[in-house]
Parts: structure tokens; C-alpha cells; sequence
């Protein structure tokens, strides 16, 4: 029995939801499930946008079934050729020999190479080619690595329709919605989104700007993803975050603190720095890295601005669930954080040092102070440090500079202060092109130091 | 002298980096020395 909806008169969701597999690409747990979109288009001629995951194809044939109504299939336009989009492409093309795929070279190769079949008359497409089906017009634009090469996604300028493979999806089954103003997304799907995002497409932050920079120059009224709701309102949200999480930029100023404990002692050492950063007023979330999934770690380790990495010694080096959660890190690129790091090791603790050479491999990762070292369990004493550690985070994260950097600069008087942070710039000159480093104001918002 | 990675479009700039290694891989999507050629 078919199960479809409607995004416009003409154009019909035709995916289905995938609730029963526990993990996503063999990785990340997607305990609320996960959606795999198709979509029909019933112009003059029909046009089918990508398949699904090999877990739904029977509810997709029936639905396309369903959706053609006796029509023939004329082309089939496939984005991105990731089996969870692609998996039912080579027994679509036996069922509908009659269709045209149309790709690009690169995803032609790949047909090839999963489905063993050469697409006959396949229609190629390059970047900013254009195609018409009768009443509406498709433009191709190329999105190489967001997150594979061959990835396009395409532009109906008739109705202002953006298919826009895997970016702007999300984890979690649609469960009878379709439109993300059907939800209140802020609330039950925010995170969800950041999840999927900082775990697949996180490491090409750089080629996401590049399509974010494409798209600003199109007039979409509708997004169409692989993934999760179509947005058809207030796509600007989504947008807003793409933009941070492409830069980098961190959403919360606030402290997350992945940890690993095996025996109590480091987790003590993480709650007591939680419970004073709290007191400081600051935004705090941790993750037990041996009993959370990464991939929730990772996505607030992209989300906040200052992170605590708090583990063990192992084996005389680092305890794995901690270093798989920094390898993790490093592979998607995360950069552009403040940092602390507190290590445990009973008689030679070595798990700080490990820790600071995986973030050296991060691009502009700042240590706010040297490793925090406990033996089996905070000694006695060992909270005041804890206490000053969470003050310096606490300056750090609401933009001044800590008391020991602010005496230093009450003794060197030369330079200029930043009037918005007041973040001290030490040089007898300003650079017109300067930044400030903490609130990223211009040069003109430094005055001399009196 | 400019190189284009024919998968993913990664520009290697010979003025910048020097001649390329043969044993250069993409830094962006992995793939060897064979998928670059000169860039217009």
C-alpha cells in the first residue's frame, strides 16, 4: 500500500522512513529513525529525484506505483549516489528501462561501479546546465564533496523548488509530517539536525560555504533534501546555522566537557568543574564518551566554544573512548576553539600530553591553561585549582581576558584595548585590517591604552 | 603551473607547494597523483 504526500499540485514525496535499523552508515544510532526522500514530479514529463535505501524499497516501488499511475518514467535525476539514496537505482532501471538517468560523469562512473549497469542513454549534465520537462525548468549545479564528488543538486526555477541532496537533512523518521514548519523544530529537531550535519558533511565546511554561496543567489521558495523535512518556510534558520557550522563558528558561548572515567575519579574532577562553571553562570553539557555515542559529543563539540577534555591514562596512553571521540574531531575538522584538558593516571599519567598533541592537529584550538593533572583522585586542595581552572574558562567564554592576563597588561600599558571585550592588543601600532581575536570587531573599535 | 583534482576541483598550485610528490593524494577527497591535470 502506498504511502506518499504532496510538496506542491505536481510534485509527490515518495520516500518512507526507516525505523527498525538502529545505526546510520554503519556509524551513528538514530534511535528516532531516519527518512530516506525520493520525489515524483508529474510535468509533461515525469521526473523521479534520487531513490532510497535498500531497508525501504518496497514501500518506495509501491509508492512510485502509486504516484505514476499508469505513466511512464522519463527521467530519473540522481544527486548523489550514496547507496542510502542510490541502493534501489539498479532495480529501478530494470523496472524502467524506458527512463533517462540524468547525472554527471562522476556519478555515472559510480552506477557502474554499485550497480554493475550502464545506464543506456544517460543524459549528462555539468555545472549550470539546464533541462526542460515542460512546464518547469531545471537548472544543475555541482556541490562537489558536500559530502561526496559527484554530488549536484538542481534549481526548478518554475516554482523556485531547490533539490538539494544531502544538505539541509537531518536523522529522525517523519512521522506523518513533511514540512519543517510542521514541528517546532527549534525544540525537537535542532539537535538532530547538528548531529547529522557535523557527523557526515562536518569535515567540508569549506565546499558547504561554497554551495551556501550558490544558493544565496537563487530565489528558493522550497528546499527538497534526502533527508528528514522539506522546508517551504523560513528556510533562512536553517541557513543561519549551515553558515556557523560550515565556519566553524561555535553557536553557544559556553563549555562542553567530553569525559571518560573508568574508576570515578576523573568524573568527579568533570562535575566539580561543571558545578563551578554553572555557579559562574556559564552554559555547561557533558558526555560520559564511553557511555554517549560520539557523534553527540562531536556535534557539541561544534556546537560550543570552549571544551574540557577530561579522560584517563589506558595502557600507558590515552583511554580509546576518548581518543576515538579526538580522532573523530580531528577527521571532521573542527577548529577555532578554546580548550582544557584534565588527565588521570594513578603512577605515570600520560593521557594530557596524547590529548594535546591530537588538538595540535586541529587548526586554531587555544589550551586556556596547562593540563590539569589528578592521581586516581583530586587530592586534597586539588578543588581550588579546580575553581581557578572554571574562573579562567568563566573569562574566557564571556570575552575578557583572565585576571593573570589583565594584571600582565596593567603592567605593560602599551597597546590598544578593544572597547567592545576589552581584549588588549600589546603593540605600539594597531593594523587597520586588524581583528579582535575574542568578539571579532574591527581595528576602529580598539582605542590607545591610556 | 595549476593542477585540478578531476574529482572534487582541489587546486594544486605548483608556485605555492613546489612540483608535485608522485606520491601526492588529494587532501580534500584522497585520490592519487593521476586524477590532477593542468588547470586552465
Amino acid at each position: 500500500m502506498y504511502c506518499v504526500r504532496n510538496v506542491t499540485d505536481d510534485l509527490i514525496w515518495i520516500g518512507g522512513n526507516d525505523r527498525q535499523h538502529p545505526i546510520f552508515e554503519a556509524a551513528h544510532p538514530v534511535p528516532r529513525g531516519v527518512s530516506y526522500n525520493s520525489y515524483l514530479l508529474l510535468d509533461e514529463k515525469t521526473v523521479l529525484f534520487d531513490t532510497v535505501d535498500r531497508a525501504i524499497q518496497t514501500q518506495f516501488f509501491e509508492n512510485l506505483d502509486h504516484a505514476l499511475d499508469g505513466r511512464k518514467l522519463d527521467y530519473i535525476f540522481v544527486h548523489h549516489m550514496e547507496p542510502d539514496h542510490a541502493a534501489t537505482l539498479g532495480d529501478l532501471m530494470l523496472r524502467h528501462p524506458e527512463a533517462r538517468v540524468v547525472c554527471n560523469g562522476k556519478a555515472i562512473n559510480m552506477i557502474r561501479q554499485f550497480h554493475a549497469a550502464d545506464p543506456k542513454n544517460a543524459i549528462l549534465v555539468g555545472d549550470g546546465d539546464t533541462l526542460s520537462t515542460g512546464r518547469h525548468n531545471f537548472t544543475f549545479v555541482s556541490a562537489p564533496m558536500v559530502h561526496w564528488p559527484e554530488v549536484v543538486v538542481s534549481y526548478d526555477s518554475t516554482d523556485k523548488i531547490l533539490f538539494s541532496a544531502d544538505a539541509f537533512g537531518t536523522f529522525g523518521a517523519l512521522n506523518g509530517i513533511l514540512f519543517a514548519d510542521e514541528v517546532d523544530w527549534e525544540r525537537d529537531w535542532l539537535d538532530e539536525y547538528r548531529r547529522y550535519y557535523t557527523n557526515i558533511v562536518g569535515k567540508y565546511g569549506p565546499q558547504v560555504s561554497a554551495l551556501l554561496g550558490k544558493a544565496a543567489g537563487l530565489d528558493i521558495q522550497t528546499v527538497c533534501p534526502l533527508h528528514g523535512p522539506v522546508w517551504r518556510k523560513d528556510f533562512s534558520k536553517i541557513v543561519a546555522r549551515y553558515a556557523k557550522w560550515a565556519a566553524y563558528e561555535p553557536e553557544v558561548q559556553g563549555v562542553v566537557i567530553p569525559f571518560a572515567s573508568i574508576y570515578g575519579g576523573t568524573e568527579t574532577a568533570a562535575n566539580i568543574l561543571a558545578c563551578r562553571l554553572a555557579e559562574l553562570g556559564v552554559p555547561v553539557q557533558m558526555h560520559d564518551v564511553s557511555v554517549t555515542h560520539y557523534s553527540y559529543a562531536l556535534a557539541d563539540c561544534f556546537k560550543y566554544s570552549h571544551i574540557v577534555f577530561a579522560a584517563p591514562t589506558y595502557n600507558n596512553g590515552l583511554f580509546d573512548p576518548m581518543e576515538h571521540l579526538l580522532r573523530d574531531l580531528v577527521h571532521h575538522n573542527l577548529q577555532n576553539r578554546k580548550a582544557a584538558l584534565i588527565q588521570n593516571g594513578s603512577w605515570a599519567p600520560a593521557s594530557g600530553k596524547i590529548m594535546a598533541g591530537l588538538l595540535e592537529q586541529m587548526k586554531d584550538i587555544e589550551l586556556l591553561a596547562p593540563v590539569f593533572t589528578l592521581k586516581s583522585t583530586l587530592s586534597p586542595g586539588q578543588e581550588k585549582e579546580l575553581e581557578e581552572l572554571a574562573q579562567a574558562i568563566a573569562a574566557s567564554v564571556k570575552g575578557s581576558a583572565a585576571p593573570a592576563a589583565r594584571e600582565q597588561a596593567a603592567k605593560k600599558p602599551k597597546g590598544f584595548v578593544c572597547k567592545i571585550c576589552g581584549f588588549i592588543y600589546e603593540s605600539d601600532t594597531l593594523p587597520e585590517d586588524y581583528i579582535c581575536p575574542i568578539c571579532h570587531r574591527p581595528a576602529s573599535d580598539f582605542a590607545p591604552l591610556e | 603551473m595549476k593542477y585540478i583534482c578531476d574529482l572534487c576541483g582541489f587546486v594544486y598550485d605548483e608556485a605555492e607547494q613546489g612540483p608535485m610528490p608522485d606520491d601526492y593524494v588529494c587532501p580534500l577527497c584522497g585520490v592519487d597523483k593521476s586524477h590532477f591535470e593542468p588547470a586552465d
